[in-house]
């Protein structure tokens, strides 16, 4: 191979060639042209005129310079030159490749995979063999490389995929060390296609592969790091979401996704990183319904597991509810029990208010009860129904408790307790108010820090039982229980035993109060007991690109107590454990430490790119250029001996000209051309109806409110929209004659700016070229479809092909229902005229709607689907005169065409209110026959 | 054998050929000012009595009158007893002649007939014409005598194919009757000082006659390109020419000349001359020279 600056010859024998040109170029001038011969029987008078012209004896110049091109191309291809071919490797002995593929490479991996590609080509190229070591933490006994030939590393190479968890270097160098201790490494090099993160031993990793030979680290550009998105927490309606990315100067934005279990987004949010800092944050406000639906939330255009966290019971949010009695407290809100509950459950989740079987009809896990709710009736047995469930009830004492607890055992309670209050450091007695013990180790307030001011004046005495002790959650000084609890069936009964305002006790205005709340909120998540049970199997991991699929075998359940505890790695990869009922989610991100990027590498360390400019091979342009100019060179001789008039040099010159027009071997390869297919429709001729003046604003509203209009959608290709102008034009033309409905002029409809309600009917032919409506557009639409417009979308394929097309990107931008194929007993077959077939310029399409279900919009499909180009079988001239043939044809297969349209307006117009009236007795005829 | 089979064809196939194109036009009576001094019997009149089909005149019988002369109808309308004569007809005679050298066997194209054989179907043509008008055709250089009638058609043939005909660049000096007609068919390529001398010796002998130069349509517009050797067929040696393009203006300035000055030469002996190239339907000169001999359509059937 020779070098010149980017261009390299792959066989630089060949340019001995060119040695050869001077005497091509002497043997050229010296060999005019053969003359051709004629027998031309007046030469006599020739002659009298050969002394004019000087016979050339010599090749004209530049048919010399041609022919001398000609030579160049030919002996330049022959040496295969190359540009931008990648260097050369150093040194002479194996390669080693030290390949960090861990979750931080899923980043850029086509990238790494084209580069260790060309490192294994070059390799070959120069008859090296190959060492591939990779980086991902593996457990157990791990394979020691060894010295391949460049094809099996190639496809070694090809079978490496990331792993979603960490590298572990230190580990992947002492196996290289193994290795390299066992094979003959004299004269290595050894390339380091790092992932770009410091892992805290840059150097010693440097050391020791620089140990092995010269060392070149290919790595991405800097800002290229991947942004590990940490698992949110969440505070009341918002999801805290922070994300952490390489430190760098500039300012960053990044869009955080949620979706949901079937990946369908639910938001998406901008998260900023303010410059130089390595932290950004976003308040994700969702509203709880969406919220508990989400299952994941990824950095958008990230695809590594790092910028994707898994959501699962305990990011979503229960709604509490709350039971005061009527108009309790309404008339000072600010000593109402309710008032301090709302306060202190708003922070973390969302509060919900009614009576009792209306919040447990809404769904609230958690029910507050103030001691003022009057808990009598078929109430009660609701309730405790409710809780046998997996309901958590939070009761509070006061007053009214006090009066009427219950001698015997209440299942709304968790202890029995004693009739009357007990005061602490009022007038009449000499203690003083109580402050709080430290909670016991079972309680769920266990870590929770009582701060001393919290002192509780009142307070009900629960009777002293066996259990009472176990069931008391917390304590007074005194070892009265304040809280306590009882598990009821699948839920829980908690009693605080003071008030939930400030009567009692100041509990109420203390940070504790919203704590404890929190704590029990947090029973309702069924998380509290989850340190036990069985192990957690994997139910889908994510790999190392951030997608979910089946776990793979090597990944391992895990013990319920540890999880919490977890590392990912390799037989943990990150993903969904446990059961469809109890999902825990294992986050990469919770066990990822920030993101650094390698810096201050040694000198020594040659630093690549991952990205070469592409190998640019010009031998088959030069061989193709030799043979054009060999094409060229032959014409032209054939034109200086006069081979060549005008008759023949016509064909000549197409000839050379479709040689030239055969696509030349293209190396690079270039975006894969798509064929547009032609439009159905041929442009439409001379005489169509004259466009509708388009007026803005008022006049819009007033010109399409006035009059009942058809509309169809613009789609910016004239020949499309003019045939659908014709087409509704011809359709309300003959729906004037024929039926009672008196339509204006169609118009030309921008979904995105124009207001679509006035409309009953919207024509929209969707291609497959045109590009998607806007997200307002499609909105728009939506809405449009909702409010009782019909939609009809026409793919305009002949056969109906397409349809599928056009239904796939309908669903994808729109709101459509499930569609079905449409049946003889449709309305639409029977709207105004009995059809079987719905033609238009082509016939046997199939005809979609929504599947018929009488309870949304009556009934009526929003929107229609097919393929046969109605519109084309509508469209008219301004004489009223067809402008497209109907295929296979006939003026049966139009006036079917047109009396579909009839159909569709009057459906559109009257839903299905002629479904069964119109043509019954003519229906039950048939029958009969 | 197959060789000569298949001229036999050509032969017969150039008389077809030219009985076709005569039989577009009427027949032709040569316009005879002074027929020339046969005692051929023909159809121009001599306005004199004499020999002949045509009524002249009624005379008064004479003695000496073969009674059979005697016309009863027309003597029994009065006394005198007359006897009917006719006028003397005698036949114009038309020699014709054309360029039989190697040069005429030439065609820049497959398509194009050869010269040679493009003025042999015009002098069969021609010749078949005047037969039916009843003329007497003979071949200058080769027949003493003219001759009438189909007959003459074939012997024409027949002499025009055979191997001995003429293969001069232009006609021999014969004498030739007086007030005789010539048409001359050849491409005139010798220098204008021969065909002058040739065409004067025969207008020394008071003939009249037309030259219709025979050429194929390269001779005139020399569509040649780039190098090219020029190969000529009368010992006139080859010449290579490097770019025929830049002499081709002048080439065509030169043919332009040359038709000037043997237009001229015609007319100075008051003759006619006219070119005809081989692309060319032959129709259009045969009726010129028809136009020419009949000299203001004198047509008679």
């Amino acid at each position: 191979m020779l070098e010149l600056g980017p261009i390299a010859f792959l066989s630089p024998l060949a340019l001995a060639g060119l040695l050869v040109l001077p005497a091509i170029w002497l043997l050229l001038r010296l060999t005019p042209p053969a003359p051709r011969r004629f027998v031309f029987p007046p030469v006599r008078l020739l002659r009298k005129l050969a002394s004019v012209e000087e016979t050339a004896v010599r090749t004209p110049w530049w048919m010399i310079l041609l022919r001398l091109a000609l030579a160049v191309a030919v002996i330049l291809g022959a040496a295969h030159p190359l540009l931008f071919a990648p260097a050369a490797l150093q040194g002479s002995g194996p390669l080693v490749l030290f390949v960090d593929d861990g979750w931080a490479a899923a980043a850029r991996w086509p990238a790494r995979a084209d580069f260790l590609a060309r490192q294994i080509d070059q390799a070959e190229r120069q008859g090296r063999p190959v060492m591939i070591e990779t980086t991902a933490r593996r457990d157990g006994q791990a394979r020691v490389p060894v010295l391949e030939s460049p094809a099996e590393a190639r496809r070694r190479a090809a079978a490496l995929r990331p792993r979603p968890w960490e590298t572990d270097r230190a580990a992947a160098l002492e196996r290289l060390a193994r290795a390299a201790a066992a094979a003959n490494m004299a004269g290595a090099q050894v390339i380091w296609v790092s992932d770009g993160l410091d892992d805290g031993a840059v150097d010693d990793t440097v050391r020791a592969l620089r140990a092995l030979g010269p060392l070149t680290m290919a790595m991405a550009a800097a800002g290229a790091a991947p942004v590990v998105l940490m698992p949110p927490h969440g505070e009341g309606a918002v999801l805290k979401v922070t994300a952490l990315r390489v430190p760098a100067p500039g300012v960053r934005r990044v869009w955080i996704q949620a979706l949901d279990e079937q990946g369908q987004p639910i938001a998406r949010e901008g998260l900023d990183f303010a410059a130089d800092t390595a932290e950004g944050k976003l308040d994700l406000e969702l509203p709880s319904q969406l919220r508990n639906r989400a299952a994941l939330l990824r950095v958008e255009d990230q695809a590594t597991a790092g910028g994707v966290v898994l959501l699962d019971e305990r990011w979503r949010r229960r709604p509490v509810g709350i039971s005061a009695a009527e108009g309790g407290g309404a008339a000072q809100p600010l000593l109402s029990e309710t008032y301090y509950l709302d306060r202190a459950l708003q922070p973390f989740t969302e509060v919900l208010r009614g009576s009792v079987a209306d919040l447990i009809a809404r769904g609230v896990t958690v029910l507050a009860l103030t001691d003022s709710y009057n808990l009598e009736g078929p109430a009660r047995g609701e309730l405790a129904a409710w809780v046998e469930g997996g309901g958590v009830l939070l009761r509070f004492a006061g007053p009214r408790l006090a009066r009427e607890a219950a001698q015997g055992e209440d299942p709304l309670l968790p202890v029995l307790l004693r009739r009357g209050d007990r005061s602490l450091g009022g007038s009449l007695s000499w203690g003083q108010p109580a402050a709080l013990a430290p909670f016991p180790d079972a309680s769920p307030f266990a870590g929770l820090d009582p701060p001393e001011d919290v002192r509780v004046r009142q307070q009900i005495l629960a009777q002293p039982t066996l259990e009472l002790a176990e069931r008391t959650w917390a304590r007074l000084r005194d070892g009265t229980p304040l809280v306590t609890a009882r598990a009821r069936g699948d839920g829980w009964v908690v009693l605080v035993h003071t008030t939930a305002n400030t009567a009692w006790s100041n509990l109420a205005i203390s940070g504790l109060f919203v704590d404890m709340l929190r704590r029990v909120v947090a029973l309702s998540h069924g998380v509290s007991g989850a340190a036990k049970g069985p192990p957690l199997a994997p139910q889908q991991t994510l790999d190392a690109f951030g997608d979910l699929g089946p776990p793979p075998p090597e990944a391992l359940p895990i013990a319920a107590a540890d999880f919490a505890d977890t590392r990912v790695g390799p037989s943990h990869p990150p993903g969904v454990y446990g059961t469809a009922a109890d999902r825990r989610a294992l986050n990469l991100s919770a066990s990822l430490q920030a993101p650094r990027a390698i810096v201050d590498l040694p000198p020594a360390v040659a630093v690549t790119g991952l990205v070469a400019a592409p190998e640019l091979d010009f031998r088959p342009w030069l061989l193709v250029a030799a043979l054009v100019l060999a094409l060229v060179d032959t014409l032209a001789s054939l034109a200086l001996r006069g081979h060549l008039r005008a008759r023949t040099a016509g064909p000549a010159a197409l000839g050379l000209l479709l040689v030239l027009a055969v696509p030349a071997p293209a190396p690079a390869q270039g975006a894969p051309e798509r064929s547009v297919p032609p439009a159905p429709g041929v442009a439409p001729p001379p005489g169509l109806p004259p466009p509708a003046a388009q007026p803005a604003g008022e006049d819009f509203l007033r010109a399409a409110s006035l009059t009942t209009r058809l509309a169809y959608v613009v789609t910016g290709d004239p020949v499309i929209d003019d045939a659908s102008r014709a087409g509704l034009f011809g359709l309300s033309g003959l729906i004037n004659r024929r039926t009672a409905i008196e339509l204006g002029e169609p118009m030309g409809i921008d979904p995105e700016s124009q207001d679509l309600s006035l409309f009953p009917l919207l024509y929209w032919p969707v291609t497959a070229d045109q590009p998607p409506p806007t997200a307002l557009a499609a909105e728009r639409i939506n809405e449009f479809m909702r409010n009782s417009g019909v939609l009809l979308v026409d793919s305009r394929q002949r056969g109906g092909e397409g349809t599928d097309l056009a239904l796939a990107r309908m669903e994808r931008l729109l709101d459509v229902p499930p569609l079905v194929p449409v049946t003889g007993e449709h309305v639409l077959s029977r709207s105004f005229y009995l059809l079987k077939s719905y033609p238009g310029r082509w016939a046997g399409g199939q005809v979609w709607i929504t599947r018929p279900d009488a309870l949304v919009n009556d009934g009526v499909s929003p929107i229609v689907v097919g393929g046969n180009d109605w519109a084309g079988a509508w469209a008219v001239d301004r004489n009223h005169r067809p402008l497209f043939a109907v295929v296979p044809g006939g003026e049966r297969q139009r006036e079917l065409a047109y009396r579909f349209g009839v159909n569709l307006v009057m459906y559109a117009l009257t839903g299905n209110y002629k479904a069964d009236q119109v043509h019954l007795p003519a229906i039950i005829e048939r029958l009969g026959r | 054998m197959a060789a000569s089979r298949s001229e036999d064809r050509d032969r017969a196939g150039l008389r077809h050929q030219a009985e076709a194109l005569a039989s577009t036009l009427p027949a032709l009576l040569v316009a005879a000012d002074r027929v020339a001094s046969t005692v051929s019997q023909g159809v121009h009149g001599r306005r004199r009595v004499g020999q002949g089909e045509t009524f002249w005149q009624f005379r008064r019988y004479q003695a000496g009158d073969s009674v059979q002369d005697i016309d009863w109808r027309q003597s029994a309308k009065s006394q005198p007893v007359y006897v009917r004569e006719t006028e003397w007809e005698a036949a114009q005679s038309v020699w014709l002649w054309r360029d039989g050298s190697p040069s005429m066997d030439f065609r820049s194209a497959a398509g194009l007939p050869l010269k040679r054989g493009r003025a042999d179907l015009l002098l069969l043509a021609l010749a078949s014409l005047l037969v039916r008008g009843g003329e007497r055709v003979a071949l200058l250089g080769q027949d003493r005598t003219p001759r009438a009638g189909r007959a003459a058609l074939n012997h024409l043939a027949a002499s025009l194919e055979a191997a001995s005909s003429p293969t001069a660049s232009l006609p021999p000096r014969v004498a030739l009757p007086r007030f005789a007609r010539v048409v001359l068919f050849g491409d005139f390529l010798s220098t204008l000082d021969e065909i002058g001398d040739a065409v004067r010796t025969l207008t020394g002998t008071g003939l009249r006659g037309h030259l219709v130069q025979v050429l194929d349509p390269a001779e005139e517009s020399l569509p040649y390109d780039g190098r090219a050797v020029f190969e000529g067929v009368e010992g006139d040696g080859d010449l290579l020419l490097g770019r025929v393009e830049t002499v081709r203006e002048d080439y065509r300035r030169l043919v332009a000349e040359r038709h000037a000055a043997l237009s001229d030469l015609a007319r100075s002996v008051q003759w006619t001359f006219t070119t005809h190239h081989t692309d060319r339907p032959p129709e259009a000169v045969l009726l010129s020279l028809y136009l020419a001999l009949a000299e203001g359509g004198k047509l008679t059937r």
